[in-house]
């Protein structure tokens, strides 16, 4: 270990400093100042920590190979230090009106990045593992965070049961893939299996852990029953994050582990993704068709997004396309679908809950600029031009039809109709309703939107310019090309 | 002027601009639309005065790089049958958000204006793009502004009727996505595919018969749900009836024609033995479509739904032109069209004048209003003969040539013109039969009393009218200069397609 060793993970040593920096801060400072500064002082060590790292990089090891730092990790490492800045700019309002502990709010969050953005540079099963506890366990924090919700508190519990249950699963089917490869870097188990094939009954066992494993933590039907009732009751701002990071990272260690380390089995496994890609978009959808609280709808949609982008996953034989597609549709994934969650935020509404389509009745009329951004947010999510949503699926398509699975290409046509439905159905309630009596209070929130603005500025935007967003993600796929 | 396309797309864009920053002065927002959608208009007519006549291939052709990694562009031009669709689209957007300044919208008036403003972006994109991802794009711009110009303005079951006409064309254009993306990855090896219009009719021989069949589907359902053919026409009545008017008028004269133009621009020459293969279900759905559209019309208690029926028929001489494949039957689909649009516009504009006056459209509780409305009469009256086509008037020599080229239609197998012929002019004398005895419901008779204090047209409201009328006489009297247009291109598309089935395939 050596001092260039640290210098190639300065960003997530950036990260972890800013939330141990936030933890002092918020012992020290009063109430008020606090308020203003922490939030500041957050957004400010993430700003540093993308500034600290590349963009792009030639593929290297550190740590004894423990570590790679290639395109690929620097694309999710700057995609989960947005994701946490975005979070960090509409909690506030929110928190302060909860009487959530901001500080610890943010540290934990901070935390839960950093986790993230280890997945990402893991170049060995351990590593990847780590990150993976260390972006979870705060996870669970943060959904029990209000902690005199009993909602909040059932979601906290039940994420980690079903959490520390899968990481189990993983553990194991890791521990299987050691015993069969006599190692844990990535490569080695390649090159393992790649000269002994599926040809005995350890190695399926340990494809199915792993599969298994991962699943859970995407949330793919039929392992995602923890997903609605998590997202449903943990604190807004904190379901907003928890949404997208986590699956992000979920998705970087799918990339990893499936096509990294597993590839020369692919023709194995692919088939299973892409039977459980449509399953899982199809179940999410038609669920999410059934709800009449938005919050909920959003969590089952989570689900649907799910099955699309483990479809880009299904076509690696598109070769680095397909993973392309993966990384921006994670990336599109990220912002509308945080964009989304937090504009539930304008709501004040008691507990963690999550308003009802009645609830939103009359709302662009309420907040014009709030409504817009949700608006543009779900028209993405949807898939309809000129959004990110809409580049997004056109690219996952590209590679899946590629792969040649034009069933696979027709459900994720389908499914989207299917989703317009009940993203439409919102916009309905908001535009096309007036405000009743029991409309619920908003909260006064000038920095949210002034975030949703942003975030739905950049929907657009890069829905209509893609290309640059696009090209780096296939820098950073170039790696997971199965030969 | 260059660039004029670009500008065509750009200067409503600019409009939303002082239009968001005028939001809360009516008067300011009502006056930036009406100005933006003139300007708008006034530059279609400059792009049509820079067409060169009698020209087959595309011009004022603009390109540029816009997806460099798949080869995609931004990449415009008109040909002889869009170069018409775009001055009709501005100019029925102009009434329309003319005719909206009115009153009939009474309510977040500056929201109606940029809805109708992206909404004008979208339709004049889809008649200039060149690029099918562009014209994706542009395509499916029309449906927010749309959804949300019904489901605000429109009447009481408008959030069904919006629902339903996004559900219906989203699940349409979604697998003409895949398809697009189908014809991306068959247009070449990696590094060399396109999704460019003129690049790939020089690479049409790639498409298997069997990729074209399923890849006609694709874009045909898209292009039929959108026109809409029978039985995929069960949106259009609900979306009509609850549309304000604003929103009628373009929804029929606009956005249906997105359908046939995207079957004459695309599907038919891209796929020519896909269109083969499924040239006889066509055919059968655009007959049964006229003589549908035609017997519901004349059973119709509802005035604009009766208008809402009377389109799918027209819109089936317009399918049946199409594909009858030859140089008749393709100018007279692109007269229809744009009569269409003028001319069912016109009607949807009069249905909603006389709706803001009387609050009514069951054709029972009307009557008479001849009596009261003499100006008002007149307009329609011109309108309704149009309509039903009457020699002399533009709706004629539309459908004059598609039947002209539906006898000589000759296909090598099953029915051929001498029994589609007949059978499509029936629709024709039954299109007098429900216009004439509307109008003779609507207008004549003894005139309620409620009714006799109403005025008759505004002079906001003439002004509206009267372009659609001075085309729907001029085009009816001189369709000459337009044909010379239109011919050309029409035949080109018919030479490619003709071309591309005698391929031998790979």
């Amino acid at each position: 270990m050596s001092l260039s060793d640290f210098v190639t993970v300065l960003p997530e040593a950036v990260v972890t400093a800013t939330a141990c920096l936030v933890l002092l801060a918020d012992a020290v400072l009063d109430r008020k100042a606090a308020r203003i500064w922490l939030p500041v002082l957050v957004v400010a060590g993430l700003v540093a920590a993308i500034f600290s790292g590349p963009f792009t990089v030639a593929s290297h090891t550190a740590f004894g190979g423990f570590v790679v730092v290639d395109t690929f990790a620097t694309f999710f490492r700057v995609l989960f230090i947005v994701l946490a800045i975005f979070t960090t700019v509409v909690a506030p309002e929110y928190l302060e009106r909860r009487q959530i502990p901001a500080g610890e709010f943010y540290a934990t969050v901070l935390f839960s990045t950093v986790g993230a953005m280890t997945i990402a540079l893991a170049a060995d099963l351990i590593t990847l593992f780590i990150g993976l506890e260390l972006m979870t366990i705060p996870v669970y924090v943060l959904a029990g965070m209000a902690r005199r919700d009993r909602f909040s508190n059932e979601a906290g519990l039940k994420y980690f049961l079903l959490g520390a249950f899968s990481s189990a699963l993983l553990l194991y089917g890791f521990a299987w893939l050691y015993g069969l490869s006599g190692t844990t870097t990535f490569t080695g188990i390649a090159d393992a299996i790649g000269s002994g094939g599926l040809t005995n009954g350890a190695t399926l066992v340990a494809l199915a852990l792993v599969t298994v494993g991962l699943a859970f933590k995407a949330a793919v039907v039929p392992f995602h029953q923890w997903t609605p009732d998590a997202y449903d009751g943990a604190p807004t701002p904190a379901t907003a994050f928890m949404s997208v990071a986590p699956k992000a990272a979920a998705f970087a260690a799918i990339l990893r582990v499936m096509i990294g380390s597993l590839g020369p089995l692919g023709l194995d496994w692919s088939a299973v993704f892409a039977i459980l890609a449509a399953i899982t978009m199809t179940g999410g959808n038609v669920v999410a068709l059934a709800q009449g609280n938005v919050k909920r709808m959003l969590a089952y949609s989570s689900i649907a997004h799910t099955g699309y982008i483990l479809a880009g996953v299904a076509a690696y034989q598109a070769g680095a396309a397909a993973s392309a597609a993966v990384l921006f549709y994670v990336f599109a994934y990220g912002i509308m679908n945080l964009g989304a969650f937090a504009c539930l935020i304008y709501l004040d509404l008691d507990g963690t809950r999550g308003a009802t389509l009645d609830e939103l009745n009359g709302f662009s009329r309420r907040r014009p600029a709030g409504a817009l951004a949700f608006a543009i947010f779900l028209v993405s999510l949807t898939g309809i031009p000129p959004t990110i949503g809409f580049v997004a699926k056109v690219f996952i398509l590209q590679p899946v039809l590629d792969a040649g699975l034009v069933w696979l290409a027709v459900v994720i046509a389908l499914n989207a109709v299917l989703a317009a439905f009940y993203y439409l159905r919102v916009v309905v309630h908001m535009y096309m309703y007036d405000e009743d009596a029991n409309a619920p209070r908003l909260l006064p929130t000038r920095l949210l939107t002034a975030g949703l603005g942003i975030a739905g500025l950049a929907t657009v935007a890069i829905g209509i310019l893609p290309d640059g967003v696009y090209r780096w993600a296939l820098q950073a796929a170039a790696p997971f090309v199965v030969r | 002027m260059d660039h004029v396309l670009t500008l065509l797309i750009v200067i409503p864009l600019a409009g939303l601009i002082p239009l968001v920053a005028f939001f809360r002065d009516t008067r300011a927002v009502k006056q930036v639309a009406v100005t933006t959608t003139l300007i708008e208009l006034v530059a279609s007519l400059v792009m049509l005065a820079q067409f060169h006549s009698g020209e087959a291939g595309f011009q004022l052709r603009e390109s540029a790089a816009w997806l460099p990694t798949f080869g995609i562009r931004y990449e415009l031009g008109v040909d002889g049958i869009s170069v018409l669709l775009v001055p009709m689209t501005t100019l029925l957007t102009f009434i329309s958000v003319l005719y909206s300044t009115g009153g009939a919208i009474k309510e977040r008036i500056g929201e109606f204006m940029a809805a109708f403003l992206l909404l004008e972006v979208g339709m004049v994109g889809v008649f200039i793009a060149l690029d099918l991802f562009l014209f994706y794009v542009f395509f499916e711009l029309m449906l927010v502004p749309m959804y949300l110009i019904i489901g605000i303005w429109g009447g009481p079951r408008r959030v069904y009727a919006t629902l339903k006409f996004v559900l219906f064309t989203l699940g349409g254009s979604l697998l003409m996505l895949v398809g697009i993306v189908a014809v991306y990855l068959a247009s070449g090896d990696a590094g060399g595919r396109t999704l460019s219009l003129p690049e790939l009719l020089t690479r049409s021989g790639r498409f298997s018969a069997d990729f074209q069949f399923w890849v006609f589907l694709a874009f045909g359902l898209a292009f039929a749900i959108k026109m809409p053919m029978v039985p995929f026409h069960t949106w259009l009545p609900d979306a009509h009836v609850e549309a304000p008017t604003a929103g009628s008028i373009v929804l029929a004269g606009v956005l249906l024609k997105a359908g046939g133009y995207g079957f004459l621009r695309f599907a038919v020459p891209l796929f020519p033995i896909g269109t083969q293969a499924w040239l006889p279900v066509l055919i059968l759905l655009s007959v049964v479509a006229i003589l549908y559209g035609a017997v519901v019309s004349v059973v119709q208690k509802d005035l604009k739904k009766l208008v809402a029926y009377s389109s799918v028929a027209h819109m089936g001489f317009v399918t049946l032109g199409i594909f009858v494949l030859n140089q008749q039957g393709g100018v007279g689909a692109v007269l229809q069209m744009l009569n269409h649009g003028f001319v069912t516009g016109a009607l949807f504009l009069f249905v909603g004048i006389q709706y803001e006056k009387t609050h009514r459209r069951q054709i029972a509780d009307l009557g008479g209003l001849a009596n009261g409305w003499p100006l008002y009469t007149a307009f329609f009256g011109v309108f309704v003969l149009a309509s039903l086509g009457l020699p002399g008037l533009n709706g004629f020599i539309g459908e004059f040539l598609v039947l002209l080229g539906t006898f000589k239609f000759n296909p090598v197998g099953g029915p051929g013109g001498l029994f589609w012929g007949p059978l499509a002019a029936i629709g024709v004398i039954l299109a007098a039969v429900y216009l004439l005895w509307m109008f003779q419901r609507v207008m004549y008779g003894t005139l309620r009393e409620a009714y006799r204090a109403l005025p008759d047209l505004s002079p906001l409201e003439v002004v509206c009218a009267v372009p659609l009328l001075v085309l729907t006489v001029l085009l009816g009297v001189f369709p000459q200069p337009v044909i010379a247009i239109i011919a050309p291109s029409v035949e080109r598309i018919l030479a490619i397609a003709a071309a591309g089935t005698q391929v031998v395939l790979k």
